[in-house]
């Protein structure tokens, strides 16, 4: 098969989410053996060729046991993408400390752990990618979502570190920064709006682009730097978010 | 005064007549330094006596020379240079002529490099320059392109005074948001609603106020003073939490 990623093995977490999927399909096209893994929403993967993997990626048993199977089915892995997270809306007066070990399991101990048990496997690999999921959240912060911003915030350190510590090894790791994309995500944020459609217009009204992202668009990002056009950059976090962030707050004028 | 935090230094401060260089003037004299500072005009008329003025454009190398020998003849020696001068010309890149390049670069960007061309030969060891920057040197306001750009220019050649010319000097930079000066009515003045603008502006300031001069110049005492021998080559955002927040607040809407 043809394609930027022709006979590359790719694993992608938070497989069914709105990022996820579109990531996979992506790969999928992009001539690349696909597995989607998420811990529910598994019902919708399965087109195109991509293949569902059930993954409670707070589990270490269930990490390790994905990466046994996948050990003895593809030898070696090119290609990780930690797309797997969750929001919760809430300041930190308002988080209980379950919500805050929760959202750090899935966010930040989630990456931790599949990257971890995923290294003896992208050591096999010729040309290993690692892309974490950021947020533009993790330089600069959205109203409402502490615990959120404080898990994009380590991400982008521990992209740092992991670039820092495995580039030797033949690694590369990048995370991408999303700003607003349209995902389920992005309507939860949006929440109890009664005008939901006038919001989304003020939305758009603020990025430099005039439009908030869709999964594509960083899908369009997540191809590139699984390929090999990206070979050399790493440790590097990339803002894809429509020029929301290169402005001073947008007052309305 | 003599018990002030900058008893016995000597300092110049260009662009003093108004705004934010006149409260850098006023808080170093209350701190006890001896304090000269200069503007493109004749001396302003509120001026406390004991500040020494000096008519001097600071685009035109000439004039920066001889205010240099100046400062020097005058003060003794000098400890701590505030490069505050500047000007803003509310244009996009597509509307700005070249003489808006000349007068707003010469002052912005050349000014500060002539002043400290001739100053950091002249300035006593232990000595700190700080360059008046702005947010809008890392993130853009809409319709300021060339000020802007002028401020990352500030921005940089921080750094590469820091760089090259520690130990003997230190170098740094503030980096103000909006504080109530003639620039920031400037800048309602272009909106349709200038005070509803006003307000809005005023909700995404987490510390609920716009700045006040008097805001930088303790920053900038603080720089100036001997806490901060250990701070060279940064950076220091001074605008009330407005950049620590998204572009994007859908509450406001």
């Amino acid at each position: 098969m043809s394609g930027t990623l022709a006979n590359r093995t790719a694993l992608v977490t938070g497989g069914a989410g709105g990022i996820g999927s579109a990531i996979c399909r992506r790969f999928a096209r992009e001539g690349a053996t696909v597995m989607a893994a998420d811990i529910a929403g598994l019902d919708k993967v399965g087109d195109a060729g991509i293949r569902p993997l059930q993954l409670d990626i707070t589990s270490e048993e269930s990490v390790t046991a994905a990466f046994a199977a996948l050990s003895e089915e593809w030898g070696r892995l090119d290609i990780l993408v930690n797309a797997a997270g969750i929001e919760i809306e809430k300041t930190i007066e308002e988080t209980t400390l379950a919500e805050w070990n929760r959202i750090f399991a899935i966010n930040v101990t989630g990456m931790f752990l599949v990257s971890k048990h995923a290294l003896p496997l992208l050591r096999q690999s010729k040309a290993a990618s690692v892309i974490n999921f950021g947020s533009y959240d993790g330089f600069i912060a959205d109203p409402g979502l502490a615990a959120y911003c404080a898990t994009k915030g380590a991400v982008h350190a521990l992209t740092r570190a992991m670039a820092c510590d495995h580039g030797p090894e033949g690694i590369r790791v990048n995370a991408i920064c999303p700003g607003y994309v349209d995902t389920p995500m992005l309507q939860s944020f949006f929440g109890e709006s009664g005008d939901i459609e006038s919001l989304r217009q003020a939305v758009r009204d603020v990025h430099p682009m005039r439009t908030y992202g869709q999964p594509e668009d960083i899908a369009n990002l997540v191809n590139w730097l699984a390929s090999d056009e990206a070979r050399y950059a790493s440790g590097q976090l990339w803002v894809l978010d429509g020029g929301l962030s290169a402005q001073v707050q947008q007052m309305r004028l | 005064m003599s018990v002030g935090r900058l008893a016995g230094k000597t300092a110049l401060v260009t662009g003093g007549r108004q705004g934010i260089g006149r409260g850098i003037v006023d808080a170093f004299a209350l701190e006890g330094a001896r304090v000269m500072t200069c503007g493109r005009g004749e001396r302003p008329s509120g001026l406390p006596k004991e500040v020494l003025w000096s008519t001097t454009d600071m685009s035109r190398g000439d004039a920066v020379e001889a205010l240099a020998n100046q400062v020097i003849e005058d003060l003794g020696g000098l400890h701590v240079l505030v490069n505050n001068a500047g000007v803003q010309i509310e244009k996009t890149v597509a509307d700005t002529t070249d003489a808006d390049w000349d007068q707003l670069m010469g002052v912005n960007a050349k000014g500060v490099f002539l002043a400290c061309r001739a100053l950091i030969p002249r300035m006593d060891d232990g000595g700190s320059i700080i360059n008046i920057g702005s947010i809008s040197g890392n993130v853009a306001d809409p319709g300021l392109a060339l000020y802007n750009a002028s401020k990352a220019f500030v921005h940089g050649l921080t750094r590469s005074i820091a760089v090259d010319h520690g130990p003997g000097l230190r170098c740094n930079a503030i980096c103000p948001g909006w504080i109530n000066t003639g620039m920031a009515d400037a800048a309602f003045a272009v909106a349709q609603d200038p005070e509803a603008a006003r307000s809005d502006a005023l909700a995404r300031h987490p510390v609920g106020r716009f700045g006040r001069p008097d805001d930088i110049a303790r920053m900038a005492v603080w720089l100036a003073s001997d806490e901060s021998t250990f701070v060279s080559g940064q950076c220091f955002a001074v605008d009330g939490g407005l950049t620590a927040a998204s572009p994007l607040n859908p509450a406001l809407f």
